[in-house]
């Protein structure tokens, strides 16, 4: 007997609510090879890993006064990896007693014709960046300390220039949503980069 | 019965294991200092004194904890005593108690103290019933007052040379450029396709670490400023097509059928 069709099959729906849970912090540059080597040792062993991206971010202007913002980015040193679309939420603010920025999150993988989907529904460039540094991970726990770099000629990731003189350094977690003992075992980790770095949940709105 | 039997057993294990475990640090301690004595660091040393102290706090814990029965309520009779080999003994006792005898019994067994020790003690305590509750309590207050004192004393002289030690020579982040960063990350700001929000358009980038500002700002400045009416154009006309009544109902419904695209497609 054939099996019954999937549409016919009890289906709830929906998604599973993802949420990033985020600490950031930055190191300057001089003191970026102490920060790997601490990294090299506290993280899982595996050969460091270099990344090159360039992320978009497109901003959909609606009538409502918020904007809805979607990233993409893609890989500029692995040919053939998918783009990477992400959403993210507002951080969820209010409680004291969890260390790391919470907000919800959705990722997809996506072809190369991210863009002129994009524009073609009517998302525009807001601005671009590159990004350019080493990922490292620890169970769920993914570090990743790079470089921003402004792109000079819209378009053009050749012509880019440093932002600053330090290493932007982003412990995450995407768990789904109520699993707050991952912010704890966030904090355990960022104990054991002080005095290096500094990670602590920075609030994107007080810095507007 | 059975329950606090099987407690007793369960304490007397753990009471047998930390022992052990001191037993071992204890030896091995003593063996660095024996053998390795002239290259022996003062770290190393704390590291040992640290272990041991840890070791006798946990040994204090197993003895404090509820599950575990008064030991001071049980007693140990010897029953035979015999000046023969036993095996069984020795194999226990990793080879230290060869015999169960009259000679080995009471050194073992012994709940006494010394008699010099026992003397010293009574000394001890009819002094103390000697001072009186009042004076001894000021004694008591007092002496809490300067342990306080000394490790306040401490822990500010710890924080002001690890912050003195590290202001000048090793700061390894500047918070200043972790708020550039971050906000780069979170909105964009700072990198050049940032609208301006009022005329801090090109002074913006500047801003963000010291390091812009040497690296010849106005090398940058001159990019942006260059660059400003070219970008600016496709990008303001980008805003205002977005912003527009006429295409004002175009995103929205856009907004929906991105909604729709997100259920479930079985949710019919």
């Amino acid at each position: 007997m054939e099996a019954p069709p999937v549409t016919m099959m009890p289906v709830t729906g929906g998604t599973i609510n993802m949420m990033e849970y985020l600490l950031q912090g930055s190191v300057l540059d001089h003191s970026l090879e102490s920060l790997i080597h601490r990294l090299r040792g506290l993280c899982d062993n595996m050969e460091p890993e270099t990344f090159l991206d360039h992320e978009m971010v497109f901003l959909l202007k609606g009538q409502q006064a918020s904007p809805f913002v979607l990233r993409a980015r893609r890989s500029m040193d692995r040919g053939g990896a998918p783009w990477h679309l992400r959403y993210l939420g507002q951080p969820e603010m209010g409680d004291k007693n969890r260390h790391a920025l919470v907000r919800n999150c959705v990722d997809i993988a996506t072809s190369e014709n991210l863009t002129d989907f994009l524009m073609e529904m009517g998302f525009r460039m807001d601005h671009e960046f590159v990004a350019k540094g080493h990922l490292f991970r620890k169970g769920i726990m993914k570090i990743m300390v790079y470089k921003i770099f402004r792109i000079l000629v819209p378009g053009n990731t050749d012509s880019t220039e440093a932002l600053s003189l330090s290493y932007l350094v982003e412990l995450s977690v995407v768990a789904p949503a109520g699993q707050d003992m991952v912010s704890d075992d966030m904090r355990n980790f960022a104990e054991q980069l002080k005095p290096l770095v500094h990670l602590e949940k920075i609030d994107p709105k007080r810095l507007m | 019965m059975q329950r606090e039997e099987k407690q007793l057993e369960a304490s007397l294990d753990a009471l047998l294991s930390q022992v052990a475990d001191l037993k071992n640090s204890l030896g091995s301690f003593i063996y660095k200092l024996e053998n390795e004595y002239d290259r022996l660091t003062w770290p190393s040393v704390l590291d040992s004194f640290a272990l041991l102290s840890g070791q006798l706090n946990t040994l204090n814990k197993v003895l404090k904890h509820e599950k575990t029965p008064l030991f001071r309520n049980q007693v140990i009779i010897p029953l035979v005593l015999s000046p023969d080999r036993d095996e069984d003994l020795m194999r226990q006792t990793e080879g230290r108690v060869p015999v169960f005898s009259h000679e080995v019994v009471p050194d073992h067994l012994r709940t006494k103290p010394d008699p010099e020790v026992e003397e010293q003690e009574k000394q001890l305590t009819t002094d103390a019933a000697r001072i009186g509750a009042d004076a001894a309590q000021k004694q008591i207050q007092g002496l809490n007052k300067m342990c306080s004192n000394l490790l306040e004393k401490i822990s500010k002289e710890e924080r002001e040379s690890e912050s003195g030690g590290l202001r000048p020579n090793k700061q390894t982040f500047n918070p200043a450029d972790t708020n550039a960063l971050v906000a780069a990350v979170a909105f964009g700001k700072g990198l050049s396709n940032w609208r301006p929000s009022g005329s801090s358009g090109p002074g913006q980038p500047g801003q963000p670490g010291a390091g812009t500002i040497l690296a010849g700002a106005s090398g940058l400045q001159q990019v942006q400023m260059a660059g400003a009416p070219s970008q600016q154009q496709p990008l303001l006309s980008g805003v205002q097509m977005a912003q527009a009544g006429q295409t004002g109902k175009m995103p929205s419904g856009i907004k929906t059928n991105i909604k729709s695209a997100s259920m479930h497609p079985y949710q019919r």
